[in-house]
């Protein structure tokens, strides 16, 4: 009886898993096999079956000199991967700072950040912007990375990483050791940190990558634009040139690196990287 | 030269707490100093101070000659091993061990014959490419040693690093340590709360209670002289037994009288103590069934609650009056748990505290 019931329990866990699965990947399948149809096959409605315009679709894609699509990769990427690192880098830095130190204002540094977490980015886009085209940089790429640096939700994910999993006492052995205190993070705390960084360097870059709000603001120039921006031009496209194909295309094209980034940090994604350095 | 000296040293944590008042201990170059005492007396805290772990909130620290009250802790030329290992969970224990010294920018030869020998003296050399995660405690602590060695300190820090492992491997470690110490000629500050660890260890014990030194001494003047109460009930396993007794003028001596029991002693300390009472310790192997030792009057006569055979020894657990009193009686034992035993007092080897101070009036 007891091994009966635990049996249609795992059965059920497993269709409610498929079906998750299912809606997951369905999207995926249909962007997929879309890039694969013309604008006129797209139109006629949904098929499970791949068309045969892949490579028409890339072309024009690729040739749409509207849609610097190769330079769009490229200033995505740069934005992405450098938000990425920032935002991981200086996260963890200012998270090891307020757990490993204890000074006159670390509650109110704590909180401080906290609020900054909760404040929406629309409020201060505009003020944003203004500071930028103060600053010349308007239609760089720079205002779109170096604000990565203050990451709050970034920040507090590294603080309760580094509770759960970063002793003390491996700080007070590297100090007792000789290691600098900027050399303990980055060659003792930083390892330890690595499944968090991976983590929090994949959602970053997702963000980034996805971010158009933003970009959109600051960019204007053609050459400089990212990926998201040129999608929703390519969509805004008038009327006689709008090529759904193409669109499908370019959206299958944009989540390729965030595929591939995917694959290779979740390999960092282990629990227990501290594992075996203390007694617990 | 590398004494550590604690002159009026106090420390209070950030919450407002005073752990230490006022700590004076003069620890000589090359001896093996423990630090004992209960949970939360401030061994940890006196040893992180040496460390510069802790700041020192008043009064001066010294090494050798030098005051470190604000040299950081890679320039005190110590090295400490922890009670819970702290070994780099990332790093092999080849470069666990040879962390500290890449960082003083040693040449990689030099580097590796140090870990080498370190790893040899403490049998680790098959784990060298090992990460601390695939062993077991035992060579984690020693990984934690040869980390503390291959720097070849001045001083040498290590706050409990036996307490996570099991009785055997205590045992072996100990021996490993007291070996480590006499091959290293340096100073060693030890801190546990295992009091035979203190005892086989020790070239002096600092007996701490409440952020207090109570005696800082040789083992065996601590065991045969305990200045105090505590340090008396501390030292030594099972624990003294205490018995509160009455001082009667006798002849041209003393008396301690408690129940039946009356014990003739000669010392003239007791004459302020005339009518008032006392606390008699007696530790539990100066309690004798042998008649040899019976001399009338010294003796008590009790029930036995328990018998512990320990070997070549055994546990008397004896159910008197409203103090539990354990002797210590060689094996085999020919009373047992519920029989009445008769049990003399060694005389000559009894302490006598003042009740209210807690102080010896004498051992
Ligand atoms: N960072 C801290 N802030 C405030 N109080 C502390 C801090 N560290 C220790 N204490 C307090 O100081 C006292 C002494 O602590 P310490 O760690 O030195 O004890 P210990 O003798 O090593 O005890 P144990 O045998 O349990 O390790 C304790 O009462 C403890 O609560
Ligand atoms: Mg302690």
């Amino acid at each position: 009886m007891e091994v009966k019931t635990s049996k249609v329990r795992t059965v059920i866990a497993y269709i409610v898993l498929l079906i998750l699965t299912f809606l997951c990947l369905f999207f995926f399948y249909i962007l997929i096999i879309n890039s694969t149809r013309s604008h006129a096959q797209i139109q006629q409605g949904f098929s499970a079956i791949p068309g045969k315009s892949f490579f028409i679709n890339l072309k024009h894609v690729l040739h749409d000199a509207n849609i610097p699509v190769l330079s769009g990769i490229k200033n995505s990427l740069i934005v992405s991967t450098g938000a990425a690192i920032l935002a991981t880098y200086f996260s963890a830095m200012t998270a090891y700072g307020l757990y490993a130190y204890s000074f006159k204002f670390r509650k109110a540094a704590f909180i401080f950040i906290m609020l900054i977490l909760v404040m929406p980015t629309q409020v201060s886009a505009l003020g944003f912007m203004r500071l930028m085209d103060n600053m010349h940089l308007l239609n760089t790429l720079w205002p779109l990375i170096l604000p990565s640096v203050a990451a709050p939700a970034v920040f507090y994910f590294m603080y309760s990483y580094m509770q759960s999993s970063l002793p003390m006492e491996l700080v007070e052995a590297a100090r007792i050791d000789g290691c600098s205190e900027f050399r303990t993070f980055n060659r003792i705390v930083l390892p330890i940190m690595k499944p968090a960084i991976a983590v929090q360097a994949i959602f970053t870059f997702v963000m980034a990558w996805n971010n158009y709000f933003i970009p959109a603001l600051i960019i204007s120039e053609n050459k400089k634009k990212t990926l998201p921006i040129l999608i929703a031009a390519l969509r805004s496209a008038d009327f006689l040139k709008f090529d759904m194909g193409k669109v499908y295309m370019l959206i299958t094209i944009a989540i390729v690196p965030i595929i591939i980034v995917y694959i290779l940090l979740s390999r960092f994604i282990v629990a227990g990287v501290a594992l075996g350095g203390v007694k617990e | 030269m590398a004494g550590i000296s604690f002159k009026n040293v106090e420390k209070t944590y950030e919450n407002g707490v005073t752990v230490i008042k006022d700590l004076n201990l003069d620890i000589n170059d090359k001896e093996f100093v423990v630090l004992v005492g209960p949970s939360g007396c401030g061994k940890s805290t006196t040893l992180r101070m040496i460390a510069g772990l802790e700041s020192v909130t008043a009064g001066e620290l010294y090494i050798g000659d030098r005051l470190i009250n604000a040299v950081p802790p890679k320039d005190r030329d110590i090295a400490m091993v922890f009670q819970n290992y702290a070994l780099y969970p990332h790093m092999s224990v080849y470069k666990n061990m040879a962390f500290a010294l890449t960082l003083l920018k040693e040449k990689k030869d030099v580097i590796d014959e140090k870990v080498h020998e370190a790893a040899k003296i403490l049998g680790l050399e098959e784990y060298l490419d090992r990460k601390p995660k695939a062993l077991s405690g035992g060579q984690r602590q020693r990984v934690a040693l040869g980390r503390a060695m291959v720097r070849n300190p001045s001083v040498f820090l290590l706050d409990e690093p036996l307490s996570n492992l099991d009785a055997k491997l205590r045992t072996e470690m100990r021996s490993q340590i007291s070996k480590l110490h006499q091959r290293l000629g340096t100073t060693f500050v030890y801190v546990t709360h295992d009091q035979v660890e203190a005892m086989t260890m020790g070239d002096r014990i600092c007996v701490m209670n409440a952020g207090v030194i109570q005696q800082f001494d040789t083992p065996q003047v601590l065991y045969d002289q305990p200045k105090n109460l505590f340090v008396a009930g501390f030292i030594g396993s099972p624990q003294m037994n205490f018995i509160d007794a009455v001082v009667e003028k006798e002849g041209d001596g003393y008396a301690l009288k408690f129940d039946q029991t009356t014990i003739s002693v000669n010392r003239s300390e007791l004459a302020d103590y005339v009518g008032k009472t006392v606390v008699v310790g007696v530790r539990p192997e100066d309690l004798h069934m042998e008649k040899e030792y019976f001399k009338g009057g010294n003796t008590i006569k009790t029930l036995v609650d328990l018998d512990e055979m320990m070997g070549s020894e055994t546990l008397l657990y004896l159910a008197y009056e409203d103090a539990k009193i354990i002797a210590k009686v060689p094996s085999p034992c020919p009373v047992h748990t519920g029989d009445e035993v008769e049990l003399a007092i060694n005389t000559d080897r009894i302490h006598v505290f003042d009740k209210e101070t807690e102080e010896a009036i004498f051992n």
